[in-house]
């Protein structure tokens, strides 16, 4: 087990989901699928660079779908080769490859003082992160399908960022950013969970194999932010009124099928490669901390694009934006503070090991 | 009952899906009894606990539809509509058996039924599969042929050289990867150097995708998908179902390689008929005592199919070289 406390003021996390991005969007459209060996290379790349920053600890999720058995051997060989890595020590979790580790080991790497955490995945597994500690900041790195919450960026970079700010060269001031999440509540509470980019309602009633992609089940959409860059159902959004991460409150959209309510067809691209027209009715903003009622009677709540909680017309569901939920690591906004700041000048070459 | 019908199959349908989920699971269940009393001649691999895979995939099939099975075959050929009476017969190597007795378990096969046969050999499906396809494909009704192989099977040569060939070919062939983990007694950490098992559909240029093989839902929907692209001549794809399996590799295995409660857990969290019923009694479809009148009529079945197989002749020394080969 991991000792809270002693040693972890430099230490990070990395949660890699080794299954994210394996859904039925690469058969129903051409997703992209990064390969095990991919996922692992990135990883390298962070620890590497970390490691070069002064990180000498890192904690890693363990998994049994292919990551950790081949960042072991990868590391093996990389020792071989006098290459310097951080001590990388994996969780005590009996991996069982389902959502479940990732937020078992996020609560983990929370109770034992990590400074940060990088998470590799998509939006489903960001938010897996946030539901298991919501309370230190994260970095993502794009791994997933649609990818609305984590930014696409070299590795390197952002772990330089994550490097700089667990190593308190950045405070937390200049590194962090806040961000907002969706609550929803199922008859005051009795089912609750979050979203870090969408909460879409739809008429399927079955979770199934999860993944959401035909407009016309969809009915409502509600959003933290609605970037115009974005895919996925938060495209539904940004193409009608963007609302930046940043700002307060959110956006609601209502969709309809029928010409009587129907005010306008978007042209979306609601998956990768997969361009749909979607019946608009109206859309209004969502202040932040007001209760928005879910107008269907029976249906799905899909959480960051995935369905899962299945309501009929006896509960009452409620969705509500919430601010300042958790923070991220601004990597933009970290290297251009630390290059103003000079904090990659040196006046020798030193040792960095 | 008066609740509306949320899901992607009708009522009717749904039933039959339990009872041939709950068939497999008795089928199976009484072999383990059967094998460890000694009645059972040869060796069996029991499918109990990864019924969703085989009811959720063979739901969207025909009997013009073909596929080859495995080693671990039983629920493959219940699933795809072969007589349980005379698997049973066969299983006890009687004669009136699907294969008037001389298969076994591992070699049953119906090819009335598009059922190529159990195999005995790993990773030899496969290629069977890209033929059945290949055939598929000058007949243009729209048919495809899928193989079933375990986690361990899938890094036999066999199996990656068809995925080259039904790529290449643009074949109606699914490939599903059955992973309960466990090459006999092998954690795949150990023996997949990319364990991944949608990576090897990457390197070869057709889809893949993962889905939880213990939700008779997940399956059902995502090889709906793959099924229906290939039908349209979309090409071939690749299945991981990630299940679990209640037994050992074989009946008889002590599995020391499990962990402890880990059986208990997989029986009481992860028992694919109790996920079907708990959705389909929880969303108001079919009642719990529906599901039980279907349980005990399959009881009866089983009772029935054992009965006769232990009645059945066995086949007589002059069968020995019939239906060896075939005569054009």
């Amino acid at each position: 087990m991991v000792s809270h406390g002693s040693g972890m003021q430099d230490c990070i996390g990395i949660i890699a989901n080794p299954v994210s991005a394996r859904d039925v969007r690469r058969i129903v459209a051409n997703a992209s699928s990064l390969q095990i060996s991919e996922r692992v290379n990135i990883v390298l790349r962070v620890l590497s660079t970390v490691r070069s920053f002064g990180v000498k600890r890192v904690l890693m999720m363990p998994d049994r779908a292919g990551i950790r058995a081949m960042l072991v051997r990868h590391l093996s060989r990389e020792r071989n080769l006098h290459h310097v890595f951080p001590d990388v020590e994996f969780l005590d979790i009996n991996a069982a490859s389902t959502v479940d580790d990732t937020i078992l080991a996020a609560r983990m790497m929370g109770e034992a003082g990590v400074r940060a955490i990088v998470v590799l995945g998509g939006d489903g597994t960001h938010r897996a992160v946030i539901k298991g500690c919501s309370t230190v900041p994260i970095a993502g790195l794009s791994t997933g399908t649609n990818n609305a919450f984590p930014e696409m960026r070299e590795p390197t970079i952002a772990a330089m960022a994550v490097a700089l700010y667990a190593t308190g060269r950045l405070s937390a001031a200049q590194a962090l950013a806040s961000n907002k999440v969706l609550h929803v509540s199922i008859n005051d509470g009795e089912r609750q969970d979050i979203a870090l980019v969408d909460a879409v309602i739809s008429t399927d009633r079955y979770i199934g194999s999860r993944a959401l992609w035909k407009t016309d089940s969809l009915r409502e959409v509600y959003l933290t932010f609605a970037d115009p860059q974005a895919i996925g159902l938060s495209a539904l959004g940004g193409l009608l009124q963007p609302v930046g991460r940043r700002d307060p409150g959110g956006l609601a959209v209502r969709l309809s099928d029928d010409p009587a309510t129907r005010r306008l067809w978007l042209r979306v691209p609601i998956a990768p490669g997969m361009i749909r027209d979607a019946g608009i009715a109206d859309w209004e903003q969502m202040p932040a901390d007001r209760e928005f009622a879910v107008g269907l009677q029976a249906g799905i709540v899909a959480l960051d694009g995935e369905r899962e909680m299945p309501f009929d017309a006896n509960d009452r569901v409620r969705i509500t934006v919430r601010s300042n939920a958790f923070s991220t690591v601004d990597v933009a906004r970290c290297m251009q503070i630390a290059a103003c700041e000079g904090l990659f000048r040196f006046t020798s070459q030193t040792d960095q090991t | 009952m008066a609740a509306s019908n949320p899901f992607p199959l009708s009522r009717d349908d749904l039933i039959q899906c339990y009872r041939t989920m709950r068939t497999i699971r008795e089928f199976e269940e009484r072999l383990h009894v059967d094998f460890a009393r000694g009645d059972i001649p040869g060796f069996v691999h029991l499918y109990a606990g990864e019924e969703a895979t085989a009811v959720g995939i063979m739901s969207h099939l025909g009997d013009g539809d073909r596929i080859a099975s495995t080693h671990r075959g039983h629920g493959h050929c219940i699933a795809k509509g072969v007589d349980p009476v005379k698997m049973m017969m066969e299983i006890y190597g009687k004669k009136g058996g699907s294969c008037n007795g001389k298969g076994g378990s591992m070699h049953i096969a119906d090819l009335s039924k598009g059922m190529m046969g159990a195999n005995g050999i790993l990773g030899a499906g496969a290629p069977l599969v890209c033929g059945a396809a290949l055939a598929a494909k000058y007949r243009k009704k729209n048919e495809v042929a899928i193989n079933f192989v375990g986690d361990g099977a899938s890094n036999q040569g066999t199996f990656l050289e068809s995925l080259n060939l039904a790529a290449v070919w643009n074949l109606p062939a699914l490939f599903v990867i059955e992973n309960n983990g466990y090459a006999e007694a092998t954690s795949r950490d150990y023996a997949t150097a990319v364990d991944s098992y949608v990576d090897r559909a990457a390197g070869f240029g057709m889809p893949g995708i993962t889905v939880d093989g213990t939700d008779f839902f997940a399956v059902y929907e995502a090889a709906g998908e793959i099924i229906r692209r290939a039908r349209e001549g979309g090409g071939p794809s690749l299945l991981e179902c990630k299940m679990v399996r209640f037994y050992g590799h074989f009946e008889g295995d002590a599995q020391t390689y499990r962990a402890a409660g880990e059986l208990d857990d997989i029986r009481a969290n992860h028992d694919c008929l109790k996920i079907f019923g708990a959705t389909v009694t929880g969303a108001g479809v079919i009642a719990e005592s529906e599901l039980r009148s279907i349980d005990d009529q399959v009881l009866a079945l089983i009772e029935d199919a054992v009965k006769q197989a232990k009645a059945a002749p066995l086949p007589p020394p002059s069968d020995l070289l019939t239906d060896v080969y075939v005569s054009y």
